[in-house]
């Protein structure tokens, strides 16, 4: 059953159409990749889906609910996390203080005493553990998007919206993260929509894959189909 | 914890040495020392607005020209107990700051600056014009809150209105709202990609705010016994944002030593004219540009220098 769908989307920026009559479904407890070329609308999708954006037409449902339009807030509540591709941190806030923002929205009965040790659960979660009392400001661009992960897990959601979280890794780091998203899916039962760039991790990752371009989708199937389709090669290489 | 206490301690410590000071001091300038906790209310409050959620409003002279004008037509037309003035002074300012902060929040950014601004110039044309009901430029006489007429007695009160509203702001910026202050103020699109109900945040941090510098303005113009279009004025605003920005935007203490010091200040200088007000928002800019965190910043990085060494 789809967790998430998404029925004609279209959304116009002035003279550009970001997205054209977009169908797509993101099934309950799978990690589905969303790929495409450079502004081919992946991102406007995804702030669509999450508030971020008004949609121009189309809808979005989520958990049997019409969420289109509403307000990012309200959507968060409803049970979707998503990070940013241009990490977004609290800067003069601590990392510990960035997850408990997630925290104390979800469950405002709860003080610093209570929420501290959570948070700090979440951080040690993605390995930021160290650097609780450290200003967002000093982390670097790994570690930001790392505090993106807690923050977005802090919420916790249903569906976990990644938008290019692999981007400055190595080999070597790209296989732990992917085998730390897929192991939330695997423990928390977490629902996984994600844009990436690095598609060897989709590949190992994802069960199905959503090829956008030019505002289109281009097509729809498991990674393994995807990547050997000739519209796909094309849209990636330019005819 | 020994540090909490001891913090603890100090604090008690100084505010009744604070106390007793008046004592020892003439009328002039237990006069200038009350002057000054009021600009510590309005300190305060503005800054819980501008320091903790990143809204500047240029309208809190204004809501405390609200809180003043209100109690003292209620005392002149009605005949209403000044305390209770007070007390309908802060909740005029609290409605109008929550209507205000309703229509002009959800734009955010620099509409509120804007609309406060012009709030502000409306309020003061209005109060200018109505002169059967404000007396115009020639003030509003009122009560005072007092029967007896005492400086000594005005110190306290004033005091206390001072300590009231920073046990306010300190409640709130330690609470899990003042995280969600901070949030607004550092991102809004991720604060409310983590469900952070932006526009309620900066309505609710708008409303206490003025709801305070209500509280402020009424209790000022009981002390002064004469209200005039200089409360709510823009000249006080730029006293009020000059004092918070010097002190220390987005600290505790910030906004009460620039209270303390501007207002001090501004009485020795006071001899060459009204171009104190001038020099401080000159000194405001300044500091804003090269030490955003006012006095306090400077001190704090003066003491995380030294450490190391020591």
């Amino acid at each position: 059953m789809a967790l998430l769908e998404g029925r004609r989307l279209s959304k116009r920026f002035g003279g550009v159409q970001a997205l054209t009559e977009v169908d797509f479904a993101v099934e309950a407890g799978a990690i589905v990749g969303l790929i495409g070329p450079n502004g081919a609308g992946k991102t406007t999708l995804f702030n669509i889906v999450a508030g971020a954006l008004p949609p121009g037409e189309g809808q979005v449902v989520f958990d049997g609910w019409p969420i289109t339009g509403k307000p990012a807030f309200r959507i968060c509540r409803r049970g979707i996390a998503r990070t940013f591709q241009v990490t977004r941190p609290f800067g003069e806030m601590t990392c510990l203080e960035n997850v408990a923002v997630a925290i104390v929205n979800r469950r405002p009965d709860l003080g610093r005493a209570a929420w501290g040790p959570m948070a700090m659960e979440y951080l040690e979660a993605v390995g930021l553990g160290a650097l609780a009392e450290t200003a967002a400001k000093h982390l670097n661009v790994i570690q930001k998007k790392r505090l993106e992960i807690a923050r977005a897990l802090a919420t916790e959601p249903k569906l976990l919206m990644l938008d290019e979280v692999l981007g400055g890794l190595n080999t070597q780091e790209i296989q732990e993260a992917v085998g730390f998203i897929r192991d939330l899916r695997d423990t928390r039962g977490l629902t996984v929509f994600w844009i990436e760039h690095v598609m060897g991790a989709i590949m190992q990752a994802a069960e199905k894959v959503i090829v956008l371009d030019q505002g289109r989708v281009l097509m729809v199937g498991t990674p393994k189909a995807v990547v050997a389709d000739e519209r796909v090669i094309s849209a990636y290489l330019g005819t | 914890m020994v540090k909490a206490i001891d913090n603890r301690w100090w604090l008690a410590a100084a505010v009744a040495g604070f106390a007793a000071l008046p004592w020892g001091l003439g009328i002039y300038h237990q006069h200038v020392l009350i002057v000054s906790l009021f600009y510590v209310m309005m300190t305060a409050s503005w800054n819980l607005l501008a320091g903790y959620t990143g809204q500047v409003s240029f309208g809190h002279a204004a809501f405390a020209g609200i809180g003043a004008y209100a109690s003292g037509i209620l005392a002149t037309k009605v005949g209403l107990n000044p305390w209770l003035g007070v007390g309908a002074g802060t909740l005029a300012a609290a409605v109008f700051g929550f209507l205000l902060g309703v229509l002009c929040l959800k734009m955010g950014g620099i509409y509120l600056s804007l609309t406060t601004l012009g709030f502000s110039e409306i309020l003061h044309i209005i109060i200018n014009n109505e002169y059967e009901i404000t007396r115009g430029t020639m003030g509003l006489q009122v009560p005072g809150l007092i029967a007896e007429y005492s400086k000594l007695a005005y110190f306290y009160i004033f005091l206390a209105g001072a300590i009231i509203t920073l046990a306010v702001v300190h409640r709130l910026i330690h609470a899990n709202i003042g995280l969600n202050f901070r949030a607004v103020q550092n991102d809004e699109r991720a604060a409310a990609a983590l469900g952070v109900d932006v526009v309620r945040v900066r309505v609710l941090a708008f409303t206490v705010s003025s709801a305070l510098a209500g509280m402020a303005g009424a209790l000022y113009g009981h002390y002064l016994l004469l209200i005039t279009p200089q409360i709510p004025s823009l000249d006080q605003q730029f006293l009020v944002l000059s004092m918070t920005v010097i002190g220390g935007l987005g600290s505790f203490a910030g906004p009460v030593i620039g209270a303390f010091g501007l207002e001090i200040l501004s009485e020795y200088i006071r001899a060459y004219g009204e171009y104190h007000v001038l020099a401080f928002g000159l000194v405001a800019l300044i500091v804003a540009r090269f030490a955003p965190r006012g006095l306090v910043g400077v001190w704090k990085q003066f003491m995380d220098r030294r450490r190391p060494a020591a």
